[in-house]
């Protein structure tokens, strides 16, 4: 740009302004409180080394762990199956199927908690009706904890797998599997040898944004089961906003610890993409260039017009 | 005739990679000069900066006796179509042709009047209050012709404007916007990556590589007299020589050029009799076999092994040529006026 | 693909059935526990009332509540809007270096949970020169970094599609001014997908609740922070709530989606 254009970069001094205060200083605020000792300068490991000596905080970090890994993959699970399933019905209807789980995936927080409340909590419409029938099967569930929490956090990854991994199975083209059979394949080794490969990557970038999705999930859990249940988003809510002790440096590492892990499963679907977009990249989005009457050596050689 | 567009060393950097390198052209009033080469070679690069939407980093562009390179784009009186023709797609085909009127403030009868009169010309009278994603590929690129004919610039840009058309409707586009380019004595100048688009089109081709003009000249010259291996190549399948092979097919060369090239066209075949008449006349024959044979409509291309060099080898398919098949053993009649002594690239 | 599709099998019938019961079966219960007077060992409730809506409306807290949601994501999504759709435009045509960049700062709300940005701002802002903590104003900046990455996406994909560009370019040639031609060319082909991301901004910061919750809980009660004090009080009218919540937010996603569609059939034709 020329220097008769610099006026336009004003615009994006907002822009510049509003993310260094709400999204930077945050971030960096969060990580220096975890390292500032107490009332004064200094840096001090102290915070991180309570944490990690402290059995209740590791009981937290590894339950998040191991309740978003247990509900990632078997939401990924799940959500593998029933994309694939909902590319065998006819346009109409998986274009309705599509919108439902769609809407569905707004039911979360606060409200998705709640109606498990209503349905399968102490008081709940199934819990009541099955007791009267007699139903024992039910009989040790309890809503409340770890299992309870497994179907709560379940049910909001598998409308998000199902939305997250249904194109890529779009992407598998029928011409690839025509192609195949006419070069011999069966349909197993089009799966095992095409299919699955072509997917690989989606399944593992989904799997990140699954495992982000339920380590960072507060509202559900909050509603759930309030401070009853030892998770690691749930401590740092409450050691922040003092419904228990006040211990903000304990809050900032616990954060610090969350977002690590967070950032990791990001930064794996960031790459996994990269990679499946080499599988799916569109041909014809470039401009295609028709055929010389005469192809020339280096025509195969020519980078893209600068 | 002093030019009327003329390009000063226009210099143009992205990163590290030298795009355009001190590139001089002059362009007349009302001629039609063809940028052509490769992709990346720097062709649609260098319209940009004649536009303006590119900024150059040293080099000047006078248009008229004055140097428009600190206008902003507006201002330049240049008109672009682009491959995409990027026509307004909330506007109708009417309120494309106008915008450009509309923004110089142009009255609303004179407007009309004017679109009314292009929309005559591109012949889509009816289209006029189509929105551009009802019309075919052809039809737009012509409306995006008549956006930018209405404002009558000074200069005419054309963005590789066919490449995104079919063959047919490249072909009569191809000569509609010549036929509409002469009329209006429209300067202009035409970006393509196809030779033979350049050579039906212009009044002058400038052949571009790695950010040069490489050679420039009629149509005429630049198929007939490349001056380097690269032209050679680009132009039209020329049989290029080393120094070696052309002293085993010619016996001896009158320069001490090191690459040569050599017209499909300019070999002729012989059979039995015409290789006893040839030899009587005193022409340098030599020996091969046919390796292969391609019917390309009114001509029939051999290439053909000889003396260590594998030559194609165009002949006028007169249906009598069909008896010669593969592997079958030719004679050749070579004619050293023909041989083409190349320049070192870059010389 | 769609011509080879088969008939459905009955194996994928049956999966698609139990998978949708399995998610409207919460939704569906909260619907009719809304409506139901009594819901006790019974399948379906025995007696029926419309009252948990009245009761809902004649709360004053309830509208309150919902007053203050649709005014700070009003307000939120408006602020977004005026900054984004300049610094979007900005870098997609002139800074297109800057895209990767860009591209990681959109991603970090993605990858920075709720929590953990919470945490972040009421360190930064309880003490020193800016101590906004409790207020509107935190929670404004905090909501502006939330919907970030779908207001980016959305306006930088409008740019895309209409090749702003290009048409930047013709505009400009044919005599427009940078901000003329941005009027006049680039904002009318852009608004559908523009306006898709604000309503989708919208309906993501109406559902927000651990950020409100934290960061100013105790001073300014947002829909979901009411519902969330009325779970324990009564049943049926938290699901009334719920309910309506849902209902608005189903609205907003249906005009989503005829403005998607309008905008594909725009640009494709």
């Amino acid at each position: 740009m020329k220097w008769r254009n610099r006026w336009i970069f004003l615009g994006l001094v907002p822009f510049v302004l509003m993310v260094v205060a709400f999204q930077f200083a945050p971030i960096l605020s969060m990580i220096t409180g975890s390292v500032r000792a107490e009332g004064g300068p200094g840096f001090t490991l102290s915070y991180y080394a309570r944490v990690f000596q402290s059995a209740y905080y590791l009981k937290a970090i590894k339950n998040s762990l191991l309740i978003s890994i247990a509900s990632s993959f078997i939401g990924i699970i799940v959500g593998l199956i029933c994309a694939y399933s909902i590319t065998r019905f006819s346009p109409r209807i998986r274009n309705r199927l599509l919108v439902l789980s769609n809407m569905t995936s707004n039911f979360s927080g606060v409200p998705l908690a709640f109606s498990y409340i209503i349905l399968l909590g102490n008081n709940g419409v199934f819990t009541l009706l099955f007791k009267q029938w007699g139903w024992n099967v039910f009989g040790d569930f309890n809503l409340y904890s770890w299992t309870g929490l497994i179907l709560v956090y379940v049910y909001f990854q598998v409308p998000l797998a199902l939305l997250l991994l249904y194109p890529s199975f779009y992407g598998i083209r029928d011409q690839w599997k025509e192609a195949a059979s006419l070069l011999g394949a069966s349909k197993w080794q089009f799966w095992t040898t095409i299919g699955i490969p072509v997917l690989t990557p989606a399944v593992f970038g989904t799997l990140g944004i699954l495992f982000a999705n339920a380590m960072g999930a507060y509202a559900t859990a909050y509603a759930l089961v309030g401070g009853n249940y030892n998770l690691l988003a749930v401590q740092i809510g409450s050691l922040v906003s003092g419904d228990v002790v006040n211990e903000p440096q304990l809050g900032n590492v616990l954060a610090v610890i969350l977002a690590l892990s967070t950032l990791l499963a990001v930064y794996l679907n960031h790459k996994m993409t990269q990679r499946s977009q080499a599988f799916n990249s569109n041909p014809s989005s470039r401009q295609v260039r028709t055929r010389r009457t005469f192809r020339r050596p280096w025509a195969t050689t020519v980078k893209e017009e600068l | 005739m002093s030019a009327y567009l003329e390009l000063q060393g226009i210099r143009k950097q992205f990163g590290n990679t030298n795009v355009l390198n001190h590139v001089d052209l002059q362009i007349h009033e009302g001629e039609l000069v063809t940028l052509l080469g490769p992709s990346g070679c720097g062709k649609s690069t260098l319209l940009r900066c004649i536009a303006g939407l590119t900024d150059i980093d040293g080099g000047k562009i006078i248009l008229e006796q004055k140097d428009i390179v600190n206008l902003a784009p507006r201002n330049r009186e240049i008109g672009m179509v682009f491959q995409s023709y990027a026509l307004f797609p909330n506007l109708t085909v009417s309120e494309n042709i106008q915008y450009g009127m509309k923004m110089r403030g142009a009255s609303k009868g004179e407007r009309r009047n004017r679109s009314e009169e292009l929309l005559a010309l591109i012949d889509l009278e009816d289209k006029r209050d189509a929105y551009p994603r009802h019309l075919s590929g052809g039809q737009q690129q012509r409306v995006a012709l008549a956006r930018s004919l209405a404002v009558q610039p000074k200069v005419l840009l054309l963005d590789e404007p066919l490449s995104a058309l079919d063959a047919k409707i490249r072909k009569n586009l191809r000569t509609e916007i010549r036929d509409i380019q002469r009329k209006f004595n429209m300067t202009t100048i035409f970006v393509t990556h196809d030779q033979e688009e350049a050579l039906i089109i212009s009044d002058r081709v400038c052949l571009m590589n790695k950010g040069s003009i490489v050679q420039q000249g009629t149509p005429e010259e630049l198929y007939t007299t490349p001056r380097t291996e690269f032209v050679a190549r680009f132009m039209g399948s020329y049989n290029v020589l080393t120094r070696p092979e052309a002293l085993r097919l010619f016996q001896r060369v009158d320069s001490t050029a090191e690459r040569f090239a050599i017209r499909p066209e300019s070999f002729i075949l012989l059979d039995e009799e015409g290789r006893k008449e040839a030899l009587y006349a005193g022409k340098r024959i030599v020996d091969g076999n046919v390796h292969s044979v391609s019917i390309l409509g009114n001509i029939i291309r051999y290439a053909i092994d000889t003396a260590g060099v594998r030559l194609t080898i165009d002949v006028l398919n007169d249906g009598r040529s069909h008896r010669i098949g593969d592997q079958t053993a030719v004679s050749l009649a070579l004619d050293d006026s023909q041989l083409l002594h190349l320049e070192k690239e870059g010389a | 693909m769609e011509t080879s599709v088969k008939k459905t099998g009955l194996t994928h019938k049956l999966l698609m059935f139990v998978l949708m019961i399995y998610l409207l079966i919460p939704l569906l219960a909260t619907f009719l526990y809304a409506f139901a007077k009594e819901w006790q060992t019974t399948v379906l409730p025995e007696r029926w009332t419309v009252g948990w809506f009245s009761q809902m409306f004649q709360d004053i807290r309830f509208l309150d509540a919902l007053w203050t949601s649709l005014y700070l994501c009003s307000i939120s999504v408006a602020l977004s809007l005026v900054i984004m759709l300049p610094a979007v435009f900005i870098i997609t045509v002139y800074l297109p270096k800057w895209e990767s960049f860009m591209k990681g700062i959109v991603v970090l709300p993605y990858a920075v949970p709720g929590v953990v940005a919470a945490v972040g701002l009421i360190r930064a802002y309880s003490s020193g020169p800016i101590e906004i903590a409790g207020t509107a104003y935190i929670l404004i900046g905090a909501y502006f970094i939330v919907i970030l990455p779908y207001m980016y996406q959305g306006i930088r994909n409008s740019l895309l599609t209409v090749s702003a560009v290009e048409l930047l370019g013709s505009a400009e040639l044919l005599g427009a001014s940078r901000m003329k031609a941005f009027v006049s060319v680039i904002l009318p082909n852009i608004w559908p997908g523009v306006m898709t991301s604000t309503l989708l901004s919208f309906s993501v910061l109406f559902g927000e609740f651990v950020l409100t919750n934290m960061l100013v809980g105790g001073h300014i009660q947002t829909i979901q922070v009411y519902l969330y004090q009325r779970v324990g009080e009564s049943g049926h009218l938290a699901s009334a709530i719920a309910i309506s919540y849902f209902i608005f937010i189903l609205v907003l996603s249906m005009i989503l989606m005829k403005l998607g569609k309008r905008m594909n059939r725009g640009i494709e034709g």
